[in-house]
């Protein structure tokens, strides 16, 4: 998941690394400071050029940032949440990253000298990456300070990559990017901005962690309102290779829905209930491959939700794999058909639409 | 990989008493894989369909010889019975577990690497089928057939879906193998194409790729280089959106370049049979 700025300098703060001195505001709050520089919180890039950002130098000029900035959709984003933060006299704006290079299995700090909103322009060859490990931090550190030019932040660099290396691996990050990382007039290294990405998968070991966005995965997508096909499956490979086959026989899919491995009725009425939203869809592709999964149990939930939505159009279910047998008998008394193979799920389908 | 490492006569079920675990110890022994034990520190001494349930992969060893261990620990606790079969040696080990954190691979992977006598296969995958032979994993084999065509694909249920479309066509399959969809994973396309270039018995492959991440990019500048076989491929998500992370964790479109459109562009510029769908790819072959 990828948290907003202000969560994400939380973390760093708590693992020792320098943020703006900053507050968070509320609705109608006055200033705990000033002059500071008011941030829209939201899950997007390019919010300075947006306007996201407002710096304010009295009461008043507070008081109309608050109060634009939380109507200032950015990128279809409103934000729930404006932070406040001391404002800088920037010297120098460095670009500090550490990610998992994940076909390498290792985690790789990378750094530029040239930090700031335009930072994207740098080419990616032009970046120095170093691959970090617990045991390196120092001389990782001490290379990051000759390659800034910050003879004098040695020691600094080296705290900060060792505070960042424990900080990434203790709270399951998988992107912690400090961008800019800032050098004031006074001589202080502080994280100016910070994008965060969590690892959604390691949530059972932080019973702490609440964000404002969680943006796990997805099983279910609309591809296109005005579909006609809506398409049920298991397994995002086989999910996504039904809408395939839908297009590909040149019929309109509505959505992608991955009803993963633990399908069950309620899960399954769920999906129904939402392509029911669908205004044009004539026709639904149920593909079942079981390996986890039990054919059995999808098939009680088709029955289940066949009994309590009423106008469903013509569905062309494809079960197949663990406990198959079991699923067509369950259906056939119902007088539920089943097809023998994608293949013919799409041949009849196209068949019904003509 | 070798073909050898896939037909490893002594099997091992780590998490034999979950249902998971349960289900799929039996369904494997029923489909003729020599199932000799099983680990659930908590369940001792029990059997699960007449395979004996140990504390420890240790103990287990105190009695026999264990070739590939088939690995269905909950992800929470997959990372500590990962390194427990690498501690042991065993030569391969297929986790099915989906869900690992990637810091927890990334200890795994080290430990691999620094222990170097276990090849792992997955974590988040299927496992792997020699129709008529050894099955390590979940593919149903009463679906496949024996015969010359090597599968080898990122998906597990796209994996059974080629594997059944081939079966109904009478053709048969040598090998059908599924790395898994996360992004650390143990093995990779190139391990597999590898394997069926240098296997005489294999005449055809199928490869089946996904969007996001580059791995079926390496494999077509493998295939160019090294392989003389025919290959068909078939890369899932044309019609996926971009920036969704779409089910399990490798299955994300964020740069062009890792689209379906893409990768089968690639693919078919490098000598390789491609198909915009799955169902296309089956009448293909």
């Amino acid at each position: 998941m990828k948290l907003l700025e202000y969560e994400a300098k939380k973390i760093l703060a708590s693992g020792t690394i320098p943020t703006p001195s900053s507050f968070v505001i509320s609705k109608d709050a006055k200033p705990a400071f000033l002059p500071c520089v008011v941030k829209s919180q939201v899950p997007t890039g390019g919010r300075g050029k947006a306007g996201g950002i407002i710096i304010a130098r009295s009461t008043d000029e507070f008081s109309s940032a608050n109060d634009s900035l939380r109507s200032l959709s950015i990128k279809g984003f409103l934000p729930k949440t404006l932070l406040a933060e001391e404002l800088l006299s920037i010297k120098q704006e460095f670009y500090l990253s550490l990610l998992i290079d994940k076909s390498a299995a290792q985690i790789v700090l990378m750094a530029h000298t040239n930090g700031g909103v335009e930072v994207e322009e740098n080419r990616a060859n032009e970046f120095l990456q170093l691959p970090l490990s617990g045991s390196n931090t120092d001389s990782i550190g001490e290379q990051l300070a000759e390659y800034y030019d910050l003879p004098d932040k040695t020691f600094v660099l080296q705290d900060m990559v060792e505070n960042l290396f424990s900080c990434f691996v203790s709270n399951d990050a998988t992107l912690l990017e400090i961008n800019p990382l800032i050098l004031t007039t006074g001589g202080k290294l502080v994280a100016g901005d910070c994008k965060m990405e969590l690892d959604d998968a390691a949530t059972f070991r932080h019973p702490d962690w609440q964000f404002e966005e969680s943006t796990a995965e997805v099983n279910f997508v609309t591809l296109n309102e005005n579909g006609t096909v809506a398409t049920i499956a298991n397994g995002a490979g086989l999910a996504m290779a039904t809408v395939d086959a839908v297009a590909d026989a040149d019929m309109v899919p509505a959505n992608f829905l991955d009803i993963g491995g633990g399908a069950n009725e309620a899960s399954v009425l769920a999906a129904f209930e939402r392509i029911m939203q669908y205004p044009d869809v004539n026709v639904i592709i149920i593909n079942i491959f079981a390996g986890i999964t039990r054919c059995d149990e999808v098939a009680r939930a088709i029955i289940g939700a066949k009994k309590q939505i009423t106008r469903l159009p013509p569905l062309f279910i494809r079960l197949a794999g663990t406990n198959f047998e079991e699923a067509v008998d369950l259906l056939s008394a119902e007088s539920i058909p089943t097809l023998r193979a994608l293949d013919d799920c799409i041949t009849a389908a196209k068949e019904s639409q003509s | 990989m070798n073909e050898s490492l896939l037909q490893g006569k002594n099997v091992i079920v780590q998490g034999i008493t979950g249902a998971h675990g349960t289900f799929h110890a039996s369904a494997m022994k029923a489909s003729g894989t020599n199932v000799i034990a099983g680990t659930s520190p908590s369940r001792v001494g029990e059997t699960i369909d007449g395979i004996p349930v140990y504390a420890s992969i240790r103990d287990i060893q105190a009695e026999h010889r264990i070739d590939s261990s088939v690995v269905f620990v909950p992800a929470r606790f997959a990372k500590g019975a990962l390194l427990e079969a690498i501690t042991a040696e065993i030569p391969l080990i297929v986790c099915i577990t989906e869900g690992i954190p990637l810091h927890d691979m990334l200890v795994v992977t080290n430990a691999l690497k620094e222990k170097g006598r276990s090849q792992l296969i997955g974590p988040n995958c299927p496992g792997t089928l020699l129709p008529g032979g050894n099955k390590l994993g979940i593919i149903p084999a009463h679906l496949s057939l024996p015969g010359s065509v090597g599968v080898v694909s990122r998906s597990g249920t796209l994996t059974y879906e080629a594997m059944d479309g081939l079966t109904r066509r009478g053709i048969g399959q040598k090998y059908i193998i599924g790395i898994g969809g996360d992004r650390i994973a143990g093995t990779s396309f190139i391990d597999y194409l590898e394997l069926f270039e240098n296997d005489p018995d294999v005449d055809k492959i199928v490869m089946i790729g996904e969007i996001g991440g580059t791995g079926e990019l390496d494999a077509a500048n493998y295939i160019k280089q090294h392989m003389t076989k025919p290959v068909y491929a078939y890369i899932t998500g044309h019609h996926a959106p971009t920036g969704v992370q779409l089910g399990h964790a490798g299955a994300i479109l964020q740069s062009a370049d890792e689209s379906a459109a893409a990768k089968t562009e690639y693919l078919a510029e490098n000598g390789v049979f491609t198909a915009t769908s799955i169902t296309q790819l089956i009448r293909m072959i």
